[in-house]
């Protein structure tokens, strides 16, 4: 193995943001990141979303360094270590379970990482599940890891195990106090459902929302909502949602969606003090879905929100021109040349008349700021292309093309 | 009894509004008006709000007829008729209990009944409540019931019940399927906590809400989070709110009175489809409550909102000023002579014109709001008492000729100091001047009405008046 030893060894990979579909809100386990209840996500495609991560050894680094977004961070930031440490101790435990050589060298030197997302941060979009998970599947491939990596994903961010596998995945809680049973799995591939299309309606956002970390465990403490939501309702949630993906009821995975993000965030209002994620935008967008839905009298919409104003909408490919339409009609795009739709084309649709008698509201101009079109997609995915790395062979930054 | 009868009686009575601490949401009988769970209130007082209502029977009435604010409702609506005919029914009972005389001719008289608010009811403020209470209060004073009146008031409106008493009034859910011990009862009588307020933070409503029985019944069919609360939250909260009101405990009061409404906004939020009483604004006004008693490090004010987005602040008298002081830096009125009215003492008005406030907000807590941006709201503040709430007054209303039903008082926008015995009569031109009645001028100046005495003659006219 020593003669193996190289100077610079540099891995990128890509990982997706997942949705959750059934919702975790709520750590028994700070260190660990261990949840209070199982949930299920919906992983998207990396066309439009993804993180790209490059990591590099070498013995000539003399530190751990870091670059998220072009910006240096600080990798002493407990959440990069306890990454970072979860691998090298797999990696560690890897070799010294598999043949007689001491651990290479290669463990002792230092990593350089930049990472950088195809989508603005300030979205609000979930970045940290495709960072977190990207960072530990990078590093495996850098260390030659190749056990489960839940667990580093998860100490990074605890919905980050899920943006390891593509398609319909599901976070199981776990039972044993060390967390090692709290895995993430693929409950059905990226192939499964291919009408299934998620839009993402990007709402101007005029205030920070409280962020997850604080606000869950503000959530756990004070609500005893949550605790029976953990305890007596999303267990028969996760199974009946499992039935529906692997049925591809739509139906019946677009109700129970909704009544889960609904309830998230009603935990959230039973918090002291009451967190509040959802906006009147947020609001007025569900009643568009319900409006929609009324009027067709299917469920043919759902709409999704995690700890933030914006809405996730899932439906099916006939659908999406004629939701669309009635976004834009709802929400008429402020025209300013940036595009309203983003991602996946769009085929153009008009409103029936009778579709626009029953939306029934006073438009919001500028409310949605555009739309990203998207649907289910892989897991995470290594680049062989080496102009892709975004570290140079000095071990920096690569200058923005 | 029977030389008693008279062609006409008439009683007119006023009740009052009651805010949940505790909240009542969802029914395990719809018929009997029957709760998941035990609620408690806090009755306001009559000055600032308010329902009268006058009821005569006479043998010369055809039918059975309701005007409510000034309008001709259907008396069949069954809400109407469950109390009417629950009146009705203790009167009979009460008389063939107790003496040997047959059911008096007045039993079957009709009835023609009048009630008006004192303030909007697109304010959203709960006048479902104070207008059902006074219904069953007056019908059962003309019919000479005094037993207990929770299920009359209850069939109308549920929270009706707790309208009956005032100063802090509990509704116990009951266990009983005839609910029979579905029952209102007084905790502690207005006189208990004199330092306590309540100021109404009446939001421009931009859309109408879902009304409360369809929303209740809706949050009872689909959410798994209320079963649990009214089974499992609530008895335990209405044991320590009651402990909290009978030690005055304002920090436990206040913090389970937040804690409470919005575990019941959460139970509406986790219906389906899912229900959103609370606007942007309420969630900014819940934010900046939070801002103030963080700023002074303990609970000084605290929120509560029903099925609107009003809200409803409960506060020491002490910290009135800075609170609505803040409330006036965090959503200026808009300019246009807007008027906050503020009552001090019982009976008196303080009415301000806009930038004459007497307090200014001190530079630290300033500072802490300074990162509100400023919203520019609709937002009418109304001050009320709690103590020195009158059950209910009986008032002797003039008739003027039997054929002027109904008719209106004459509401001036000015506070009006009325002597007590004496009684504001209805000008023969009742019609109120445009612009200057009730529901306007209440959201224009945040006034309401003129202090009326509060007790008065409760003579029955003669005949042949």
């Amino acid at each position: 193995m020593a003669s193996e030893e190289k100077p610079l060894v540099v891995v990128t990979c890509t990982a997706p943001v997942n949705i959750a579909v059934i919702k975790y809100w709520g750590k028994r386990d700070e260190d660990l990141v261990l949840p209070i209840n199982s949930s299920l996500s919906v992983t998207l495609h990396q066309d439009q979303l993804k993180t790209t991560t490059t990591a590099a050894i070498s013995k000539d680094f003399t530190e751990d360094r870091i670059w998220l977004n072009g910006r240096e961070e600080d990798v002493g930031q407990p959440r990069l270590q306890a990454c970072l440490r979860e691998i090298r101790r797999l990696a560690r435990k890897r070799r010294s379970t598999g043949d007689e050589d001491p651990p290479p060298l290669s463990l002792s030197y230092k990593v350089h990482i930049a990472s950088v997302n195809n989508f603005p941060t300030a979205a609000g979009l979930a970045s940290s599940a495709a960072g977190h998970a990207c960072l530990a599947y990078t590093l495996a491939r850098v260390y030659g890891v190749d056990s489960d990596l839940s667990e580093a994903a998860r100490r990074g961010s605890g919905s980050a195990c899920r943006s390891l596998y593509g398609g319909f995945v599901e976070w199981q809680m776990g039972e044993r106090a060390d967390g090692k049973d709290s895995v993430a799995r693929q409950v059905a591939p990226e192939s499964h459902w291919p009408e299934l299309r998620v839009l993402i309606l990007v709402v101007s956002a005029e205030r920070k929302p409280m962020g997850s970390t604080a606000g869950m465990q503000t959530s756990v403490e004070t609500s005893p909502l949550l605790r029976f939501r953990a305890e007596a309702v999303v267990p028969g949630r996760m199974v009946e949602m499992t039935h529906c993906v692997r049925e591809r009821d739509f139906q019946g995975f677009g109700r129970l969606t909704m009544k889960d993000s609904n309830q998230f965030h009603a935990t959230c209002l039973d918090t002291f003090p009451p967190i509040s994620y959802l906006s009147d935008i947020s609001r007025r967008i569900i009643r568009l879905v319900h409006c929609f839905n009324a009027h067709h009298g299917q469920t043919k919409v759902a709409y999704t929100f995690d700890a933030g104003p914006n809405a996730v909408v899932f439906t099916l490919d006939d659908t999406v021109p004629e939701f669309v339409a009635a976004v834009r009609h709802c929400f008429p795009p402020e025209s300013n040349g940036d595009k309203f739709l983003k991602g996946l084309p769009v085929r153009p649709a008009s409103l029936s008349d009778e579709l626009r008698a029953a939306l029934d509201v006073d438009p919001t101009p500028g409310g949605v700021k555009y739309i990203i079109a998207t649907q289910v997609g892989p897991g995470p995915q290594t680049l062989d292309d080496p102009h892709a790395h975004l570290l140079g062979p000095d071990g920096l930054p690569k200058p923005a093309a």
